[in-house]
């Protein structure tokens, strides 16, 4: 090299030394050797089967038992093992609950507890003593029955919650159709099963089930072999073993044909679809791996196929996703997607065409290259957490894997190839052998759905029913017939006109708190409105002199012109007397549908003031018996309200309905009007 | 995907360090010519490795007519380099099987790729390439203009109680910038310009005022060889960089307002204004608000939930920052309860730790949680990098991550009761109701 020129090198920019190209991403270094640690293990003599995962890395260990069963059926009694799970963590014979809650905290802990496990976590230093308190909730129970009902009145507000929720009556029907009443799988809590779970059932499964023996004892952190041994025989030693029942289960098997399973939700704006074939698919198998990378690309994420077609390309859903699950029981292929409701046929061909690609139609190498890559990358990451190595041990002790299998993990996962993962696809995706199940809005999707199969319709119980039939009106009937019918059968209008003032007192449940009702009526143009609750409003409405008052929660509202005319609807009683007066009602009849089993006319309604509303009468009784609206509620999006009316009585020769049922969909309230007073000679200005 | 840290962001940045009995976190610093600062911890024990870079920017550092700008950059950055095409830098990680976002809060902005240890190189070219040629084209500004108004949507407007942060910062500051929050205005992003967006970047994106803080499974001289391979010809800054030096007066007197927002129940929330992040005082603010609210025995629960049965949930945060901080009482009521009614429950609670000094024994209840906690912060890569990162930032000493806990273990009780007494004032408070905008959901009438 000339040495006139090694100045010029010092001065070539850093970048161009640097030898590094940007214009490209880099080539990953060598795959890194995958160190997965075997844990220690050993059994304390009474059965109780223990790991131990000691990791240094912070002064602090974690400790989890749990049982070696696959479930059970609770049938009747379904939702035992929820309440009787939350139940353990609510006292044992040394402490209540309160002392309990102290205790854990003051050793800077925590600890969990259901029904299948227990866990506890906290510094070294404290962890005997958190270790004490976790063996003591396993042994020794107080299971108080004080708690017992307020974590059923937990589940009981929960299950209204879920009750009329289409993913979760979705669920509970593809369980029930997928597995049968008589497997774990198939288990459906209602309330009806909650309120049939006694203490003595809850007693005698964890002294059925609670046993050393059936169980797994593991330990993460900075915990010593010796250590463990000697905390787990001090505490749990004494665990008396025993035999469990291990029961056995007929295999669900996949239909024999794809039908259509219909549960009618006539207020449904979507579509809730489910696919579902119950697989004999057993973890570790060796088709598991090249079954993940085939479901991941399929339905798995936001880049698969499922949600690049219904999503991306048709705008069909907000996502679509599918799943495979492998499990000792039963395993299962499934998918699903919400979609409005027209989209429902269109969608449901998408999924069928997306299944039958993947098993039709070669992967390209690219395709499952990227995936074998990105599911290597996740399985590296998650050995990041001393727990994954617990749980991979664990697995290989359930499950009876081989002892390598995770070791080996990779390995087969770099193994499979664009032709294996189309033939578990051919295996496992059937479409021809799916429970399709669609929560909707029957009269709107069924229509052509039978090409894909039987169309059978379901209630959200899973109990087959016959198909909805859709009744004609007769060509006599008319909006105002119908409304006419309703004012005589309310009484008629001379009965009406001698009301002069009403007042209903009545009571309601909501979750769990009890809710006065008051309202009064002084006619022909006063009336007021409140709901309160320990004697607190929570909601007021008032018509005085012309004047529209509303209160929500203590916080007054300015009434809109739909607002006051909700209000005179009501203040007439017989709202039918007010919308007969009024004009600029447009009116259209909707055909007849059942309202709690009965048939009645719907009346759809468009009033003066804009607001849209559907009032349904019975058929048979002339009465109204239902309205229906959609409200904006905030940030739930659009909502339906129900208002059901039943058990009509004569006051003064009117009828008034003395139940009120107000189905908010996720929250029901019962309201009962227990004393109503007809003409008692009330003022306008008693009204308040 | 990519969150902009919401409320409890720099009221969680110091819960991060070690009691004496932890392990000691080793790491090498140092500083590259071009002002990049570089934090590496080696740690072999699992095969990943987690790639940040925190930059010293965040809202507080935003023109008063251009709030959000910080925010938005953290969108802005994910839409591609000279050298990556748009989209595809999310791409590059997914297939390597990594994981990637970034947050924002009112001082600082952070960036985070966590993937398998052998794609080290990855992560390293994809920080550099944001750092150095990011391209700021009208097609990716007005593109992320829509992600974010659809992020404000979704979680400030439509999320119920979602605009707290927003309205407490907007009345309990004055002057500092602080008064606004890291989402900042719509307005200000519609009207700004793509070359600002340019101006922002070259002001704040350059080596000097970030730190690139590298923890996991490397070879520590294998590192710095390819840090300096990928970040040592990134050009120093040339710009000054603004950084505010407003003190704020002192509130002055309680603020109270009434906000209608998309809720069923309604919500009460104190804010004081407290001391900034680091001094004496902020620790001991710590520990009193581990008193409120640090388990399901703490005296918020405890009174409020549990035995009153007044509220659904109770919950004290500490929201403090490089600048100032603020301590914030949080309760949501139970169904029918007013929050006239719930409020002086709460000020009974918080006047409760001005009456007296705490108990010895609820003293070490609190040591222990905030031992314990500490402890069980450090234990991912990700983890690691980001509190080194921002003891660095914040306080010019990433060993705090060892040595922090000192600072606790200074807190006396009589110094609980003296903070509690000289910032739980109704003088020095904002007050907000958060009340059903909507009607109340509709009950029945015949």
């Amino acid at each position: 090299m000339k040495k006139s020129i090694i100045y010029l090198f010092a001065l070539l920019p850093l970048s161009m030394m640097a030898q590094v190209d940007r214009s490209k991403a880099p080539q990953p270094s060598p795959a890194p050797v995958i160190k997965i640690g075997k844990p220690a293990t050993f059994t304390l003599a009474n059965g109780l089967k223990v790991f131990v995962v000691e990791n240094t890395k912070l002064p602090r260990i974690s400790t989890t038992l749990s049982f070696d069963m696959d479930g059970i059926v609770e049938g009747n009694k379904s939702g035992l093992t929820a309440i009787g799970g939350a139940l353990l963590r609510h006292g044992t014979t040394k402490m209540n609950k309160a002392q309990l809650d102290e205790e854990i905290d003051f050793l800077g802990a925590s600890i969990n507890a259901s029904a299948t496990s227990v866990s506890a976590s906290s510094l070294k230093s404290n962890f005997a003593k958190a270790f004490g308190l976790m063996s003591d909730i396993i042994l020794h129970p107080s299971f108080p029955g004080a708690e017992l009902e307020k974590i059923r009145k937990l589940e009981l507000s929960g299950l209204q919650a879920a009750k009329d929720d289409p993913a979760s009556i979705a669920q509970n029907v593809v369980n029930r159709l997928t597995y049968g009443k008589d497997h774990p799988y198939g288990d459906i809590t209602t309330e009806e099963t909650l309120n049939n779970v006694k203490m003595e059932d809850i007693k005698k499964y964890f002294a059925t089930y609670w046993k050393p023996n059936n169980a797994y004892l593991v330990f993460v952190g900075d915990i010593s072999v010796a250590e463990a041994k000697a905390l787990a025989q001090a505490n749990l030693g004494t665990w008396k073993p025993g035999a469990v029942p291990k029961p056995t289960y007929k295999e669900p098997q996949p239909p024999a044909k794809t039908y259509i399973a219909v549960v009618d939700r006539p207020a449904s704006v979507q579509s809730v679809i489910n696919f579902v074939t119950p697989l004999q698919l057993k973890p570790g198998t060796p088709d598991v791996i090249p079954a993940s990378v085939m479901n991941n690309i399929l339905g798995a994420g936001s880049t698969s196929r499922l949600f690049m077609n219904l999503r991306e390309k048709h705008g069909f859903t907000y996502g679509a996703y599918s799943s495979i699950k492998s499990d000792r029981l039963a395993g299962a292929f499934s998918a699903d997607a919400s979609v409005r409701n027209e989209k429902t046929d269109s969608a449901i061909a998408q999924f069928l065409s997306e299944f039958n690609r993947i098993r039709t139609e070669s992967l390209t190498a690219v395709e499952v290259g990227n995936m074998k890559n990105y599911l290597s990358g996740s399985f590296a990451r998650s050995l990041e957490s001393p727990q994954t190595i617990a749980n991979f041990a664990l697995n290989i002790a359930r499950y009876n894997l081989p002892a390598n299998y995770y070791q080996d993990y990779l390995k087969n996962l770099s193994a499979v190839t664009p032709s294996t993962v189309q033939s578990v696809a051919q295996k496992y995706v059937l479409p021809n052998q799916m429970h399709i199940v669609i929560v909707g809005n029957a009269k709107e999707i069924a229509p052509g759905l039978e090409k894909y199969g039987q169309v059978r319709y379901f209630d959200v119980y899973g109990n087959e029913k016959s198909a909805p039939v859709v009744k004609q009106t007769d060509a006599s009937v008319t909006p105002e017939s119908i409304l006419r019918k309703a004012l005589t059968m309310s009484g008629g209008e001379a009965a009406i006109a001698t009301l002069k003032d009403v007042q209903l007192t009545g009571a309601a449940s909501i979750m769990g708190r009890d809710i006065t009702i008051s309202q009064k009526h002084v006619f022909p143009s006063a009336y007021s409105f409140e709901a309160s609750m320990g004697g607190m409003a929570l909601q007021k409405e008032l018509l005085k002199g012309g004047k529209y008052t509303l209160v929500a929660q203590g916080q007054s509202q300015e009434p809109e012109a739909s607002d006051k005319e909700e209000i005179d609807e009501r203040a007439a009683l017989v709202s039918e007397t007010y919308m007969l007066s009024k004009p600029g009602y447009k009116y259209s009849l909707g055909g007849i549908e059942q309202v709690e089993g009965k048939d009645a006319y719907v009346l759809v309604v468009k009033s003066p003031a804009g607001r849209d509303y559907t009032n349904y009468y019975d058929v048979a009784t002339g009465l109204k018996v239902m309205t229906s609206s959609v409200e904006d509620a905030g940030p739930m999006g659009k909502m339906t309200i129900k208002r059901i009316f039943s058990d009509y009585k004569p006051y003064s020769g009117v009828q008034i309905p003395t139940r009120v049922i107000v189905d908010l969909g996720p929250i029901k309230q019962d309201i009962k009007f227990t004393d109503i007073k007809v003409n008692t000679g009330l003022k306008a200005d008693d009204l308040k | 995907m990519k969150k902009w840290l919401f409320i409890f962001s720099a009221g969680t940045l110091l819960t991060t360090g070690l009691f004496a009995q932890a392990r000691k976190i080793t790491f090498e610093k140092y500083t590259l010519p071009n002002g990049l600062k570089v934090i590496l911890h080696q740690d072999n024990s699992a095969p990943v490795v987690a790639v940040t870079a925190l930059y010293h920017v965040g809202s507080k550092n935003e023109d008063t007519a251009r709030t959000g700008f910080a925010h938005f950059f953290e969108h802005l950055l994910f839409e591609g380099t000279e050298n990556i095409k748009r989209g595809e830098f999310m791409k590059y990680v997914n297939d390597a099987g990594g994981n990637l976002n970034a947050n924002t809060s009112q001082d600082r902005t952070f960036y985070y790729e966590l993937l398998p240890s052998n794609q080290l190189k990855l992560g390293l070219w994809l920080e550099s390439e944001r750092m150095m040629h990011a391209k700021i084209e009208d097609i990716g500004v007005n593109t992320q203009r829509e992600v974010v108004k659809e992020e404000k949507r979704q979680r400030v407007d439509n999320q119920p109680y979602g605009s707290i942060i927003t309205e407490i910062l907007k009345r309990s500051f004055k002057e500092h910038p602080y008064k606004w929050a890291p989402i900042g205005s719509m307005d200000h992003l519609n009207a700004a310009k793509l070359d600002e967006f340019i101006n922002f970047y070259k002001t704040f994106y350059v080596p000097d005022t970030c730190v690139l803080s590298i923890a996991g499974d490397f070879n520590t001289a294998d590192a710095k060889k390819l840090i300096e391979d990928y970040f040592g010809a990134i050009p120093k800054g040339t710009r000054p960089i603004p950084r505010p030096n407003i003190t704020e007066k002192p509130l002055g007197g309680e603020v109270r307002d009434v906000i209608q927002d998309n809720i069923q129940l309604p919500a009460v929330i104190q804010a004081y204004r407290a001391p900034k992040q680091g001094s004496e005082e902020d620790y001991a603010f710590r520990m009193l608000s581990t008193v409120l609210s640090g388990g399901r025995s703490a005296r918020m629960s405890k009174v409020l939930v549990d035995q009153k049965q007044l509220a659904l949930q109770a919950a004290s945060i500490p929201f403090f920052n490089e600048d100032a901080g603020l301590f914030i009482n949080f309760a949501i009521a139970s169904m029918g309860v007013k929050p006239e009614v719930l409020e002086p429950q709460v000020d009974s609670v918080v006047n409760s730790l001005k009456a007296e000094l705490i108990s010895e024994k609820e003293f070490q209840k609190v040591k222990n949680q905030i031992e314990s906690n500490f402890v069980s912060a450090n234990s991912t890569m990700a983890g690691i990098a980001e509190s080194l990162a921002n003891y660095e930032v914040y306080f010019g000493d990433a060993n705090l991550i060892n040595t922090e806990l000192n600072r606790y273990q200074k807190v006396t009780r009589q110094d609980i009761l003296n903070v509690a007494k000289k910032y739980l004032n109704k003088d020095n408070r904002v007050v907000l109701y958060y009340v059903p905008k909507t009607k109340a959901a509709p009950t029945g009438k015949p």
